[in-house]
């Protein structure tokens, strides 16, 4: 069933456009978001969400228009900007008993069961909790209240490596329900390695791809060649070409293949695929 | 709307209101004008919105399920609760005032009927300017409390001058006779009442103003 609909959703700034920006997601699925700084991610999360005015579009949560059924929908998402940074003086059991007031389906057993699990200290203050811990805390909040689809904007910025495994290891647990599905936002492409279902790409406001991960990774191939194998009918075909003194190296999609021969092609994992998308 | 008046004064509000809720005292201190303690009710509003912003208090309270312009009404209903009971706190010092100086209070106008009529009106100045002002952008707190509090202090200025005009005025306004201040009750509802109505407009206007902001 689908979770999260959102249809040509358009937001213009003096600088900056969003372009009919499109995908969905499925129950049960992690879908990652993703493009570099400023490339759009946090301004789709917030016109989705309606906390910027988007020109149009539409966006439909659960089978339900979100326009048209905020509240409805605003009780089934957990969202995330980046963890939880209000209120960085209040204590976790301040902040979670005013939180939980505006929810109707706020389970206690389940909120005091996630602090245990994430070893939450409700005592603690907001300031005092690591990075990691905040995100986790926002989760425990999104999941007390029965949010179905957690939206994360950059949930794994600034977290060490470690932190960073721990927390995507979570996603995955919280989906095997195949009730939770997850969108969340990065810019970093070893996140989407380890636990995304789906990949949607935006750049400079427009979505590239959105698909599965296997068949955006099968959409591309690494290539690298000799100057003089660098034809201009070749040339047409690569995306992010560099050259060097022994040659050039470049991606080329998979539908243009196959190259002349001499030519080397390999895999692109997701790092060098936003790399060389990036470069044209 | 319960919900959110309860994240207000639990989370937003900020711990001067509290404290000086309290300075109905300096309606005791002698000739020392009445109107004085109401800049720091003014004062604790506009640390409210300065700690709210620090705070980020607008995106946590959009990302509630709750309609946007309800974040604004939940704020004015605060405020509005904030300055109704600095005034109620602060009568039973005026009574007490009366007691303790017959004579008056020779530096302004004494605190009387009227003088409550005239606190509501300049608290409403101060509403109008400043809340509409901030919803337009919900984080510039600044250039709004200052216009804020430039037109209140018109608004006191002129109260003020009034104690001051030929004596039929004065003897009016200035005095804690019971007769008289029988005759100020019309001053009061007045005050009530722009007070009232004030709010209900800095509601309509901060909540559009608000509407348009992308947070």
């Amino acid at each position: 069933m689908e979770i999260l609909s959102v249809e040509n959703l358009s937001k213009s700034y003096e600088k900056f456009a969003l372009k009919n920006v499109s995908f969905s997601l499925d129950q049960g699925f992690i879908m990652g978001f993703i493009g570099r700084n400023g490339a759009g991610k946090t301004t789709t999360l917030k016109s989705m969400l309606r906390l910027v005015h988007p020109q149009s579009g539409k966006v439909t949560v659960l089978g339900l228009d979100y326009a048209e059924n905020e509240f409805v929908c605003k009780q089934k998402i957990g969202f995330v900007l980046g963890g939880v940074d209000y209120y960085p003086r209040k204590k976790l059991k301040t902040i979670t008993d005013v939180t939980k007031r505006f929810y109707q389906d706020w389970d206690e057993g389940k909120y005091l069961d996630l602090l245990q699990r994430f070893e939450l200290d409700p005592e603690k203050r907001i300031d005092q909790l690591s990075a990691g811990m905040r995100v986790k805390y926002s989760l425990a909040l999104a999941l007390s209240h029965q949010a179905q689809l957690l939206i994360l904007d950059e949930p794994t910025t600034g977290l060490d490596p470690v932190s960073r495994d721990d927390l995507l290891c979570l996603f995955q647990d919280l989906i095997e329900d195949g009730e939770h599905s997850i969108l969340f936002s990065t810019h970093i492409t070893s996140d989407l390695e380890k636990c995304a279902d789906f990949i949607t790409y935006i750049k400079d406001g427009e979505i590239l791809v959105t698909s599965d991960k296997e068949s955006f990774l099968g959409a591309y191939r690494l290539v690298q060649g000799s100057t003089e194998s660098l034809t201009p009918e070749l040339k047409v075909k690569l995306i992010g070409v560099r050259q060097h003194k022994f040659g050039f190296e470049a991606m080329v999609k998979s539908v243009d293949l196959p190259l002349p021969s001499g030519i080397e092609v390999a895999p692109a994992d997701l790092e060098e695929i936003m790399i060389h998308i990036e470069r044209e | 709307m319960k919900n959110l008046i309860y994240k207000e004064f639990k989370l937003a509000a900020h711990p001067t209101t509290f404290i000086f809720w309290s300075f109905g005292l300096m309606l005791l201190i002698p000739a020392y004008p009445g109107y004085v303690e109401f800049v720091y009710v003014v004062m604790s509003i506009f640390f409210i919105f300065l700690t709210g912003r620090e705070n980020k208090d607008v995106l946590y309270t959009v990302s509630l399920p709750i309609p946007k312009q309800d974040v604004v009404k939940a704020r004015c209903l605060m405020l509005g609760i904030i300055e109704l009971l600095q005034i109620v706190i602060s009568i039973p010092f005026a009574i007490i005032a009366h007691r303790l100086y017959p004579g008056g209070n020779p530096a302004g106008i004494d605190a009387n009927v009227a003088f409550f009529g005239f606190v509501f009106a300049m608290l409403t100045v101060y509403n109008l300017v400043l809340v509409p002002s901030f919803y337009k952008t919900a984080i510039k707190i600044g250039i709004p409390f200052l216009l804020g509090l430039g037109a209140m202090i018109a608004f006191y200025f002129l109260a003020e001058s009034l104690v001051w005009m030929p004596s039929g005025i004065r003897d009016f306004l200035d005095t804690t006779d019971p007769a008289i201040m029988t005759k100020q009750l019309p001053i009061l509802a007045g005050g009530i009442a722009i007070w009232g109505v004030g709010w209900l407009l800095v509601y309509r206007k901060a909540a559009a103003n608000f509407e348009k902001v992308d947070v």
